[in-house]
């Protein structure tokens, strides 16, 4: 037992001296969740803080509140009136030839039906191939539009009869723009694995080392074990890394971060016991590289780092809930966010590692056979 | 046909040929070039947002307690309405409010709705009624899709029949917002990047790759000193890709339009024009790396960068208008944020894209500047080795 421990150590030293001595391969370990993270911060700073998006205006009633509703939206902070235009007609053509991204016209009548207490009408045109522009677009035509009955209604001493929905999040958290950074974590840990199986076995093979290394008197439980362990560190240090940009962030850290640990070692460990499995049909490192990046967009897609698995299409909710990772990822939010201990994140460590129980043995047993 | 140019023709083919039986010797290639990248991203595309129009509420099967504190003939009535509706087919009575604040997050229920003391009493006042749900926040985007059913649902809430005739009384003003513009699926949004990052993904790697390995087996070099011009290579490595393409937009459309039922606003030419626009400017990106003589790890990380880049920049994510700043900069130097607007106006709003003149001239231009900087360096790099 003592000598599977000291081999194993002496694995695991070798695979880190081996990844101090690539320049490459390490820049990558620290850089990659720095610039992931980095990429991620600066979309959602576009996200909290948009550009006004140009719009134009077609007044075809010409009445007091039709100008009344224009002065609203120039207002509005998304929106910039580029210009006003007579026709219906010349809306729609300064949307369809991309001049701007919206069109607003308020149509012949509309005055005269606020006044009367009747329900008007506005059109709104977008160009719908920019969704979140268009988005944008259509809610600042609502908001104003809200904003004109509401001074009408003051106007009147008017009250309206409504249903206000009121939501709270459990957490006890309001709502930031943090709410995907631990499905980064999860993403990065993933990727992080994959390219650490990479490295370890593939790799190795290429370079005709690893039946060397099978060669020698260290059996095969304490190489596994030691490029595990390798693994295992370097896990370790990407995750240091992400939470010290998390709590950069702001994020606040509800649970306990040796849980944070555990799971993301479980999540890495399985994704190298995945790797192992895949190394064993793919040989090349570069092909198993592109495989790996091939898998980012499905797991984008399906592993519940960036939407819960609740809120996918049927098919891919079943298909989301067969993956291991989409249990290590809610298991991340849930710890982050709502700061639950083993008891509320229990199932899915259970799930994680039966899944590697499982897979490992298959992945080494097929990946000595390919020796 | 003079002979300088039949002899360009023969290489080019020559190229060609080359090109395709080293992709039939490695079966592995051909899987992950044609089939493990076009299915992987459309069918975890399907898997994640359904088939194209397909109708489906993701709060209809989720359990969601329903908390009726009021307990009045409008609770009552708000309960049928939601009830009823097809997006809360698993609504729970029973719970309290303290129960259901302890269960979720726990994975038994997703949210609850609790509707409070005084509800009807408020709204036959005239005034605003709450309600109030619960989310469990460590469920990612449960809170807008279940405050957005809600408030679909909520429309057709008549507090009380008897007592109040309408939800909406007469004799106040109502602003309707008609919207209009090209309807399509989130599918077929999906698509778009898909296709894009389908023909970006195994293209870049394609070329800048196969050169990389080629530099690396030491077959480049070989390669460089036959009679073969420069120009012949690249333009067969260029040909034989475009080949590749046509094949994995044919295998990416088949499987979006016959399976997943997705429908495209344009004609198939246009569809191909633009995916070979796209994937010739990768091409032309590829050689540019390949140029520099980096090896094949270093095309990967150059690569995974690239699609993370056009992921966050070319207004997949974000409209390219949205952005300011360095992230708009960034946007405007990118030439494939060009190309995917073309691909989005063109499939989804059915813009021809004979109209889309200034995105197709960036594109053009990038295409040249890429290639003509690249075969500049591969060619000083060929004189060295010949020297």
């Amino acid at each position: 037992m003592n000598r599977v421990l000291r081999d194993t150590g002496v694995i695991a030293k070798k695979e880190l001296k081996q990844l101090s001595r690539d320049p490459l391969s390490l820049a990558l370990t620290v850089m990659f969740p720095i610039l992931l993270i980095s990429i991620f911060i600066v979309i959602s700073s576009a996200f909290r803080d948009p550009n006004v998006i140009p719009i134009v205006v077609a007044d075809l009633d010409g009445s007091g509140e039709s100008k009344l509703l224009i002065d609203k939206i120039s207002l509005s902070r998304s929106v910039r009136i580029a210009e006003l235009v007579q026709t219906e007609e010349a809306a729609m053509e300064a949307v369809q030839s991309g001049k701007v991204i919206g069109a607003i016209v308020i149509p012949e009548g509309f005055g005269n039906k606020i006044v009367n207490s009747k329900e008007a009408f506005i059109v709104v045109q977008t160009d719908n191939s920019k969704l979140t522009a268009s988005m944008m677009i259509v809610m600042a035509a609502t908001e104003q539009s809200e904003a004109l009955l509401e001074d009408y209604r003051t106007e009147r001493a008017l009250k309206l009869t409504a249903v206000e929905v009121v939501s709270r999040p459990i957490s006890g958290r309001p709502m930031t723009g943090d709410l995907i950074l631990p499905g980064y974590l999860g993403l990065i840990t993933i990727l992080g694995a994959f390219d650490d199986a990479v490295n370890a076995i593939t790799r190795e093979r290429e370079r005709g080392t690893f039946p060397r290394l099978a060669l020698t008197p260290m059996n095969l439980l304490s190489i596994y074990g030691g490029k595990m362990f390798a693994t295992l560190v370097t896990n370790g240090l990407r995750t240091t890394f992400v939470l010290i940009i998390f709590i950069l962030q702001g994020l606040v850290i509800r649970g306990s971060i040796p849980l944070i640990y555990l799971t993301t070692s479980l999540m890495a460990i399985f994704t190298l016991s995945f790797g192992l499995m895949v190394s064993t049909r793919v040989r090349s490192s570069s092909t198993l590289t592109i495989l790996e990046i091939a898998m980012t967009f499905p797991l984008f897609q399906l592993s519940g780092a960036f939407s819960g698995p609740e809120t996918l299409a049927p098919g891919g909710r079943a298909i989301s809930r067969m993956l291991p990772w989409t249990w290590g990822n809610e298991a991340l939010r849930r710890i982050i966010y709502l700061g639950l201990g083993l008891e509320g994140i229990g199932l899915d460590l259970i799930v994680l590692s039966a899944s590697t129980i499982v897979l490992l043995p298959l992945a080494t047993y097929f990946s000595k056979r390919t020796m | 046909m003079n002979m300088p140019r039949l002899k360009v023709l023969r290489d080019v083919l020559a190229v060609i040929t080359n090109e395709s039986r080293l992709l039939r010797r490695s079966r592995s290639a051909i899987l992950i070039s044609l089939v493990v990248i076009p299915l992987f991203f459309t069918s975890s595309l399907g898997a994640g947002r359904g088939r194209a129009g397909e109708d489906y509420s993701t709060t209809a099967k989720l359990p969601i307690a329903f908390i009726d504190q009021d307990m009045t003939a409008a609770s009552g009535n708000l309960y049928e309405v939601l009830a009823m509706s097809k997006d809360f087919n698993m609504l729970i009575q029973g719970y309290t409010e303290e129960e259901v604040i302890a269960t979720l997050g726990k994975g038994g229920i997703f949210a609850a709705i609790i509707v409070p003391k005084g509800f009807q009493k408020n709204l036959l006042a005239g005034n605003t009624a709450y309600i109030t749900v619960y989310y469990d926040d460590g469920s990612l985007g449960m809170l807008d899709v279940v405050t957005s059913n809600i408030q679909k649902n909520i429309v057709n809430f008549n507090p009380t029949s008897k007592v109040i005739q309408t939800f909406q009384p007469s004799g106040f003003a109502r602003i309707q917002i008609l919207q209009k513009g090209t309807k399509f699926s989130g599918f077929s949004v999906g698509l778009t990047v898909t296709m894009v990052m389908v023909i970006v993904f195994a293209t870049f790697y394609e070329i800048a790759g196969s050169i990389s390995r080629e530099r690396e087996s030491g077959t480049y070099a070989r390669l460089l000193v036959t009679p073969i011009s420069l120009g012949a290579v690249m333009v067969g490595k260029t040909l034989y890709d475009t080949g590749l393409n046509i094949i994995r937009s044919f295998i990416v459309l088949g499987l979006a339009i016959y399976v997943y039922g997705a429908r495209l606003n344009t004609d198939l030419a246009t569809v191909l024009i633009s995916t070979l626009l796209i994937a010739i400017l990768t091409m032309g990106f590829g050689f540019l790396v390949a140029s520099l003589g980096v090896g094949v790890r270093a095309v990967v990380i150059i690569e995974f960068f690239l699609v993370l880049f056009l992921f966050a920049f070319s207004g997949f994510i974000i409209d390219k208008e949205l952005m300011r700043g360095i992230t708009q900069a960034i946007s405007t130097i990118l030439p494939w944020a060009y190309g995917i607007e073309v691909f989005k106006r063109t499939i989804l709003i059915g813009q021809p894209l004979t109209s889309l003149t200034y995105q197709l001239q960036i594109i053009g231009l990038s295409i040249t500047a890429f290639y003509a900087i690249a075969y500049l360096m591969l060619r000083s790099s060929r004189e060295r080795l010949i020297r």
